[in-house]
């Protein structure tokens, strides 16, 4: 009985850390508004630089709104500064940079 | 003389500057080409002149595999190279026989720099004005020569001449639609006597898209449906230093077309039609010009 309690509690504890460290880690996802993206051809050069950003896990660019939502891999935060370098070498212009809190369900480029 | 003014140097001011990497199908764009990233470019051209006025009853033909290649060196500097395979040939009748004389291989390589030096980026369009500049090297066979001795120039695959061109292009593009215009002009040299006539171009291009009607999410392919518009000024050639009074002259093209746009790559077709010819003496003017092609983002 006493060994099934020390698992129960030891259960409990790596599920509350894992909740503790979920609330606390850097966003998984990032939402980029880019500006003079207009075709399909012009979005393979974006999302290949974004793509190149180390810890991007995935990519969904939505041409109609100008967006990409970049999916970090775990642990791994994106930072602005090269979300913008990105964005800039492929030939486009970062109008803004939003972190979201959890990964979109929509599919893209993996 | 009475010369055909075909060959691979008109196929090659057929596709101008541009056959670089381009949203129009006869000349180029300001859009961008990625920092480190490439784009290929294969186009079939197939161009018919049999317009003759004179007895000789000229017919040329000339069937080009033109490859082009463009490298984005930063975001606002790219190069590109376009080297064409030309096989080509001429039908004419002479002292009441017919002849035909032809040529085949690769033509002359043209190198393009090109900057963009204005660019406005909004939410789903933009607006880029870029100049270019390059340069023609004589790669191409220049002294072909067949039973009757050495062909006429323009049906050498090469010019043998060094040449320089430049111009600008201007590109506004939206989700909607995008438009394109372009002036260039082309300085020809002279190589074994001759110097072809020095051409400008004033290009535009209109590419509407027709499918999907209304854009849905993620980046689907679009069909655009293309119109263009090529006016072209060739001066005179000069053969040993004198002007050849059957060369020259200005040709309005109309090009209508289809092309299909994906992330990696884009098809497309198009028939080059000469609706106003207005042409030095006996100059040979042009039927049409026929071109798909296929370009690769990588």
């Amino acid at each position: 009985m006493n060994m099934m309690k020390v698992a129960r509690r030891m259960l409990l504890a790596f599920s509350l850390a894992a909740q503790t460290n979920g609330a606390t880690a850097a966003p998984t996802a990032y939402q980029l508004q880019v500006d003079g993206l207009a075709c399909p051809f012009c979005a393979y050069g974006l999302e290949k630089k974004l793509g190149a950003i180390n810890g991007v896990a995935s990519l969904a660019t939505n041409v109609k709104d100008g967006t990409v939502t970049v999916t970090m891999r775990d642990g791994v935060a994106l930072d602005e500064a090269s979300a913008r370098k990105a964005v800039e070498q492929a030939g486009f212009s970062l109008r803004s940079f939003d972190a979201m809190q959890s990964a979109p369900q929509a599919g893209g480029r993996q | 003389m009475m010369r055909p003014r075909a060959g691979a140097a008109s196929l090659a001011l057929c596709l101008s500057a541009g056959a670089a990497w381009s949203a129009p199908i006869t000349f180029n764009t300001a859009l961008p080409v990625h920092e480190g990233g490439f784009v290929l470019r294969e186009q079939l051209v197939f161009m018919k002149n049999a317009d003759d006025p004179t007895p000789a009853r000229r017919d040329m033909e000339v069937t080009g595999l033109v490859s082009v290649l463009g490298y984005g060196v930063s975001r606002d500097l790219a190069l590109f190279g376009m080297l064409p395979y030309v096989d080509q040939r001429l039908d004419m009748r002479m002292g009441g026989q017919g002849i035909t004389r032809s040529a085949a291989g690769f033509g002359d390589l043209t190198v393009l720099a090109r900057y963009t030096a204005f660019e406005s980026n909004a939410p789903g369009r933009t607006l880029r004005i870029a100049p270019f500049v390059g340069i023609k090297a004589p790669t191409g066979e220049d002294d072909a020569r067949d039973r009757l001795g050495r062909l006429p120039q323009p049906v050498q695959p090469g010019t043998g001449s060094w040449d320089v061109l430049g111009g600008a292009v201007l590109t506004w593009q939206t989700l909607e639609f995008e438009i394109d215009g372009q002036l260039s002009y082309r300085a020809n040299r002279e190589a074994r006597g001759f110097e072809a006539g020095d051409v400008m171009a004033l290009d535009g291009s209109l590419q509407y898209r027709l499918w999907p009607r209304s854009l849905g999410a993620g980046v689907p392919a679009f069909l655009y449906g293309v119109i263009e518009a090529n006016l072209v000024h060739a001066a005179k050639d000069r053969i040993d230093g004198h002007d050849d009074p059957n060369s020259g002259g200005t040709t309005l093209f109309i090009t209508p077309g289809l092309q299909y746009v994906t992330r990696k790559w884009i098809v497309e077709a198009g028939v080059r039609i000469p609706v106003s010819q207005n042409l030095n003496g006996t100059a040979l003017g042009n039927d049409y010009v026929a071109t798909v092609g296929l370009r690769l983002n990588f």
